[in-house]
């Protein structure tokens, strides 16, 4: 049997139900979440004593000893309606993010399949934790919900792939309470062709491609994966980078080889690359010198599975003293190494360090505008999860530069006023 | 005369057009316009589920395991546990299996499956 707190019961039936034990016995307990506080601890479990004893000696029904699954009625068309009524139809059923969506017609996705040469049954990938097919129509649909376009297909073909790596960790990150979300890098060719933003504001609101990935990539988690919110998404505060985290890299205006360049694509391929993190931290350099930008990141305490976001001026200044990713990587994670872990509450064994995850892994990023302003995403991992970052190739369909036509022109055009 | 019934006729004419072309063009758009949608939750290969193991009458004289994952609150919620278990049970013996981290168990699956073999009974606390 499984003791957890009330609040994590749906939760430990639906982990139970998705590894084929849906009569698992869970017993829910009053004990505070990850409590240090005996007495809290002693009258939880007082409390819930006598169930405990029962749940290991009542006899199993018919029910426990051969469960039999609910057959789940999933019709391919889920509903017909006016605008309003899809939206209301979709939100009732769980499927939507709050914000309204674009009825996936039959049109509609045959349209966003545009952006792949894969056939509508191909299963791209399994997602945990209910092991939903993401097949490329699954997906699709998921996109228009999302206002994605069929450029977009690439992108979240690859993330797909990204998040079904098992070295993401994305079975603990999608679904932590720690409400970690997906934070996607866009490098390679790509970037330009559908427009992602990688300058001023870049993970604001405001561009298509950053804006629509990341949400489609949010229902696709909800809806294929299985992982709703408060169910099976355990985040206790949420994030709202789980409606978008999106940039691309702006590669131009880097001193330095590209993100996907370092992890050993060549400069020519287009890539998107994963990692969860749930703090982002901004802050401006103590002065516009190397040792000013460098000990001022040191001062956010970057560590392994953190992405350092720097300005391409900053990135510019270090470059022209010698300064690469790597020494900059070096540099201020010693320097921020001790601040790091005087902070972090202890769990397990946060001192292991796995073979999987290399000491260096701090992700550098040039992107952003003009300002002085460079940023800390904070993950974890690495010790006690054995994760690290992943990248996948993007691969583009045949018709990749008549469907890239089609939205040449589909930027935002601000009028000065 | 003839005239101002032609601007008359004209005008009415202009407006059921305008009336018309609204009707098909806008407010069908925005409310009457049907969308049959496909649905985006996806289809999972069918499972055969597992039965969970039987119970044991009672817990005086049996081995009872205590699993602990990597959370902080598991291990002193399973020291209580073990406790009152000792209290009620005096007979009963208890074994941990301690889990540091998600990866040590999915890293020892064969450790943790020969444990738990050998156990009556097993509680699992997940300390949240």
């Amino acid at each position: 049997m499984l003791l957890a707190n009330h609040g994590f019961v749906d939760d430990a039936h639906s982990a139970a139900s998705s590894k084929n034990m849906p009569t698992l016995r869970v017993l829910g307990e009053s004990v505070t979440c990850e409590s240090t506080v005996a007495e809290d601890i002693k009258s939880g479990i007082d409390e819930a004593f006598d169930d405990i004893v029962a749940a290991l000696t009542r006899p199993l029904t018919e029910q426990e000893k051969s469960p039999q699954m609910k057959i789940e009625d999933a019709p391919r068309i889920a509903f017909k309606g006016n605008l309003t009524e899809v939206n209301q139809f979709f939100y009732r059923k769980g499927w939507g993010d709050g914000l309204p969506i674009i009825p996936p017609s039959e049109e509609a996705v045959a349209e966003m399949m545009e952006g792949t040469d894969l056939p509508a049954d191909h299963v791209v990938a399994k997602i945990i934790p209910r092991m939903g097919k993401a097949t490329v129509e699954k997906i699709a649909v998921n996109a228009v919900m999302a206002g994605a376009l069929p450029v977009h297909m690439p992108v979240l073909i690859a993330a797909v792939q990204a998040v079904a790596d098992p070295t993401t960790r994305f079975d603990t990150f999608e679904v932590s309470t720690g409400s970690w979300a997906p934070f996607l890098v866009v490098n390679g060719p790509i970037r330009k062709d559908i427009h992602i933003n990688s300058g001023s504001g870049a993970l604001s609101p405001g561009n298509l491609p950053n804006s629509a990935i990341g949400r489609a990539l949010g229902l696709i988690v909800k809806n294929i994966g299985g992982a709703r919110k408060g169910i099976e998404d355990m985040g206790t505060l949420g994030n709202p980078g789980k409606y978008s985290l999106v940039l691309a890299e702006n590669e131009e205006d880097s001193p330095w080889e590209p993100l996907h360049v370092e992890r050993g694509f060549k400069k020519e391929d287009s890539t998107v690359t994963i990692f969860f993190p749930n703090q982002h931290a901004y802050s401006i350099p103590r002065g516009t010198d190397a040792k000013g930008i460098l000990d001022s990141i040191a001062g956010l305490s970057p560590r392994i599975m953190n992405a350092l976001m720097m300005i391409p001026s900053h990135a510019e200044i270090l470059a022209s003293e010698g300064w690469t990713k790597s020494k900059v990587r070096e540099y201020v994670m010693k320097l921020g190494e001790a601040d790091s872990a005087k902070s972090r509450p202890q769990r397990g064994d946060a001192s292991a360090t796995s073979p999987n995850t290399p000491r260096d892994a701090l992700m550098i990023v040039v992107a952003g505008g003009a300002g002085t302003w460079f940023g800390v995403f904070k993950s974890t991992g690495g010790g006690i999860l054995g994760n690290d970052f992943v990248s996948k190739k993007i691969e583009l369909p045949k018709n990749w530069n008549e469907l890239t036509a089609k939205y040449e022109n589909l930027v935002p055009a601000y009028v000065r006023y | 005369m003839r005239k101002i019934l032609f601007i008359a006729a004209m005008g009415i004419f202009a407006f059921m057009a305008i009336y018309v072309i609204s009707d098909a063009f806008f407010a069908k758009d925005a409310s009457e316009y049907q969308y049959e949608v496909l649905s985006p939750w996806a289809e999972v290969d069918p499972i055969t589920p597992r039965g969970i193991s039987p119970r044991v009458d009672t817990l005086a004289g049996k081995k009872i395991g205590l699993f602990v994952n990597m959370k902080r609150a598991a291990r002193p919620i399973q020291a209580y546990v073990e406790k009152k278990l000792k209290e009620r049970f005096p007979d009963c013996q208890t074994s941990y299996f301690d889990a540091p981290s998600q990866k040590y168990l999915a890293d020892n699956q064969e450790k943790y499956a020969a444990w738990a073999k050998e156990m009556d009974a097993v509680i699992t606390a997940v300390g949240d």
